[in-house]
């Protein structure tokens, strides 16, 4: 079940499209990086620390801006392509 | 806007697909890790040449997955290297495949598959029903000539790709499938569109070959299994969950000079390289994809790319390349062309002379889809639907090659 | 329309533009193919300009020259309409000259040129490896260009007015004045055959065209050219041979070609401007201060 709360603008668009996309490389490279590569390692480490706290910033951000409410067994999404936001229930 | 970098990781395929463009796939030039490392150095040190926002890391062949475990390389190596450079395209890159889906089970790729989930964008071509997919796209024959080049055999190959139909929709349900139609094939459209729909495939990517391969009366036969497509597509209500790209409310329309002046293909801002590492404008340009030109090649892994032989590509317009006849043409808007076929059939070695071999099916395609809308809109508006209708309706990817 | 045909009097005949001849054995030109040519131009009301060897001609050659009006290109020190120099010391009082030169050799021959600006009636610089030019090139170029300008318009404000293509050609010209191989001109090769131009007979000798139909003639043109039809350095020669030779393409000009060009429109500007300070001059003609040297840098503000 989605329900369409809110709309973001491009630019806020293009922020969190970027964090979801560079989150989901840091997931996808987390996966070969070994810890032998210990520089690179810890790059990673940190890397995916600060994106996931940037990217729940954001929804924070956002929800304080814009007045969405949330329920407690839902969660937001946002469709990239329209900038629309849907409080969508598990 | 995306920047597309190919790689031709093999000339070889299972397959010998009668209209295939690439006359010269063999079984001898196949990528090695080393020319693949020193091209994706030579780009990634040149972030300030190579400024748009994102990347497509595109791998064709042949057939790509062929060459799965030199894929998975390049992907991990590439996945590192834009990482550590701090290079602006680990936030947005994607890798794709377009394959004849024969391998797409197979543990190695399901692997690969599993590993780049959320960086994947992957295409199988299946053409249809059995009987039209076995017209052309047919395994080749178990020995190459003397030459390495392959041949075609008897056997289709429909079976061997639809029984990975479910489980690439499974993985990936927004993937479109892209059918190539040629002269033999008109017969068939209709019921192939109807079956792709029928194994879940939501987007029909379809266009007719560039080639100069049409016999007199395909155009008529063309628009006429266009109208019974449409026909039922609007009577069965596919098209409001379903889309094929031979319909759309774009076409058809005269073009302005000025306005309507940008060339509709890609080459030359795309970039392509092979087995011996030498750069292309666009995969369409190297040598096993020319008939009768020589490849153009605008520079290697070595010595890099030669600027100047991009200017032509990233000078040319519509209406320089195009004949008068185009220019007054009342239709003209979604015409597509290739500029490695306007190459290849070109007078001169010129990209700058427009080949018009595709113009009758063009016009009998945009009767047809007139015909569509036409009798789309009025049924909805019937049954007052057609605002509904024009919220929801699904967006047809642009495709260009 | 086609004005000129060029005849190649023989494979020797003395190069004169940015294609060195790379023909070392002399092969005349067969007189029946001369006399058809002549004949040619005549029926079509061409201009005929002959391009001669270093050695004299049989005479029935020269009668069937002499049975037209025609202009002659000539190796130095022969006499004809322009004289292809080998070195800029033999430029001759009142003479209209060519001078092939690599870049090098240009720089070395800055002083010899200023002489020889004193004595001319025109000098035609031609850069014979003008594909070698770049970036690192502009600021020497510009100073050399500045230099001779100086000297120019001194002879101009003292009522003299030598002619050197390099600066003088643009500020005389409000359209463009581009070569046009295979729209105005066509060249007859010793072989019998016609070309674009002497270089595509040069290099690519089984590249004859038949004049009466060009294949992709209009890429030849100007308007089929996206980047010059727009382009005010309207001296350039916006060579066709340069141009597939650098970018595969003869509509298309190499970034060479463009930056050579721009560095002579924008002095040949500077001079205009230092004559006009003192006196008037060519006031028909405007030449627009500009902030790139090659217009495919700003092709998207075209």
């Amino acid at each position: 079940m989605k329900q369409k709360i809110g709309q973001v603008t491009p630019d806020e668009r293009n922020e969190i499209q970027q964090l979801f996309e560079r989150r989901n490389g840091l997931n996808e490279l987390a996966k070969i990086l070994t810890p032998d590569n210990d520089a690179l390692y810890q790059k990673l480490v940190a890397d995916l620390g600060d994106t996931s706290t940037r990217f729940q910033q954001w929804w924070d951000r956002m929800a304080v801006q814009y007045g969405w409410q949330g329920t407690p067994t839902g969660h937001w999404e946002i469709n990239f392509e329209s900038c629309e936001i849907f409080l969508s229930e598990d | 806007m995306a920047k597309n970098i190919t790689f031709i990781v093999t000339k070889d395929c299972q397959l010998a697909c009668k209209y295939c463009y690439l006359v010269g796939k063999n079984v001898k030039e196949r990528m090695s890790w080393d020319t693949a490392k020193a091209f994706i150095d030579y780009v990634l040190a040149r972030e300030d040449d190579f400024r748009e926002e994102s990347v497509v890391w595109d791998f064709i062949g042949g057939e790509p997955f062929l060459e799965i475990e030199l894929i998975d390389r390049i992907c991990d190596y590439l996945k590192l290297r834009m990482f550590e450079l701090n290079h602006h395209w680990f936030n947005s890159y994607r890798f794709s495949f377009s394959t004849n889906g024969i391998n797409y089970h197979t543990p190695e790729v399901q692997r690969f598959i599993e590993k780049n989930r959320n960086h994947l964008s992957i295409g199988i071509t299946i053409d249809g029903t059995e009987r039209k997919h076995d017209l052309n796209r047919v395994w080749k024959q178990a020995t190459p000539d003397e030459n390495g080049i392959i041949h075609p055999s008897d056997r289709g190959s429909y079976r061997d790709v639809v029984r990975n139909i479910p489980l690439w929709l499974k993985q990936f349900p927004d993937a479109g499938t892209k059918v190539t139609i040629s002269s033999p094939d008109i017969p068939y459209i209709r019921e192939s569109v109807m079956h792709l729909y029928s194994l879940g495939i939501h987007q029909v990517n379809i266009n007719a070959v560039f080639e100069d391969v049409w016999q007199e009366g395909d155009d008529l036969r063309f628009e006429e299994q266009l109208m019974l497509l449409a026909d039922e597509i609007i009577d069965g209500g596919w098209y409001q969950d379903y889309a094929c790209s031979f319909f759309s409310e774009h076409i058809g329309k005269p073009l302005d000079p000025v306005r309507d002046n940008q060339n509709w293909c890609g080459a030359g801002r795309m970039l392509s390289v092979d087995a011996a590492g030498n750069l292309y404008p666009c995969t369409r340009f190297a040598q096993y994809s020319l008939r009768s030109k020589k490849a153009l090649v605008i520079g290697n892994i070595r010595d890099g790319i030669d600027q100047n032989l991009l200017r032509p590509f990233l000078t040319l317009d519509r209406t320089t390349q195009s004949p008068q006849k185009c220019l007054e043409c009342d239709v003209a808007s979604g015409c597509a062309w290739c500029q490695g076929e306007n190459y290849d059939a070109a007078q001169t070695a010129t990209v700058y002379q427009r080949s018009t071999a595709i113009c009758l099916m063009h016009k009998a395609r945009v009767r047809a889809n007139n015909y569509y809308w036409n009798r789309l809109y009025r049924k909805l508006e019937l049954e007052g639907r057609r605002e509904e209708y024009e919220r929801n309706k699904r967006s047809i990817a642009h495709q260009t090659c | 329309m086609m004005q000129y045909l060029v005849i190649l009097l023989d494979d020797t005949s003395v190069a004169y533009c940015h294609c060195d001849n790379p023909h070392r054995e002399r092969r005349l030109i067969g007189l029946d193919d001369l006399r058809a040519g002549i004949l040619y131009a005549m029926k079509h009301n061409q201009m005929l300009q002959f391009v001669y060897p270093d050695y004299e001609l049989p005479q029935e050659y020269l009668d069937a020259i002499d049975s037209i009006d025609h202009h002659d290109i000539v190796p130095f020190p022969m006499q004809g309409d322009v004289a292809v120099l080998n070195t800029v010391a033999d430029a001759a009082e009142g003479a209209v000259c060519v001078l092939r030169t690599s870049l090098k050799e240009l720089f070395a021959a800055e002083a010899a040129v200023a002489d020889a600006l004193r004595r001319v009636q025109r000098l035609n610089v031609v850069i014979t490896d003008l594909d070698t030019f770049t970036d690192d090139h502009l600021a020497a170029y510009t100073s050399l260009l500045d230099r001779w300008a100086a000297l120019l318009k001194e002879e101009y404000l003292a009522g003299r007015t030598p002619q050197l293509n390099l600066l003088t050609d643009r500020m005389m010209l409000s359209a463009p004045n581009h070569c046009n191989a295979g729209v105005e001109n066509i060249t007859l090769a010793p072989n019998g055959r016609f070309y674009l131009c002497p270089a595509f007979y040069y290099t690519h000798p089984e590249d004859s065209v038949d004049p009466a139909d060009i294949p992709n003639a209009q890429l030849l043109r100007l308007d089929h050219a996206p980047l010059c039809r727009r382009c005010d350095a309207f001296h350039c020669r916006r060579c066709l041979w340069l141009n597939q030779r650098t970018t595969l393409e003869v509509n298309t000009p190499g970034r060479q070609q463009c930056i050579v060009a721009h560095t002579e429109r924008n002095a040949s500007r500077r001079l205009l401007a230092a004559i006009r300070s003192k006196a008037s001059f060519m006031p028909e003609v405007d030449i627009n201060q500009i902030d790139y040297i090659d217009p495919f840098d700003v092709k998207n503000e075209f």
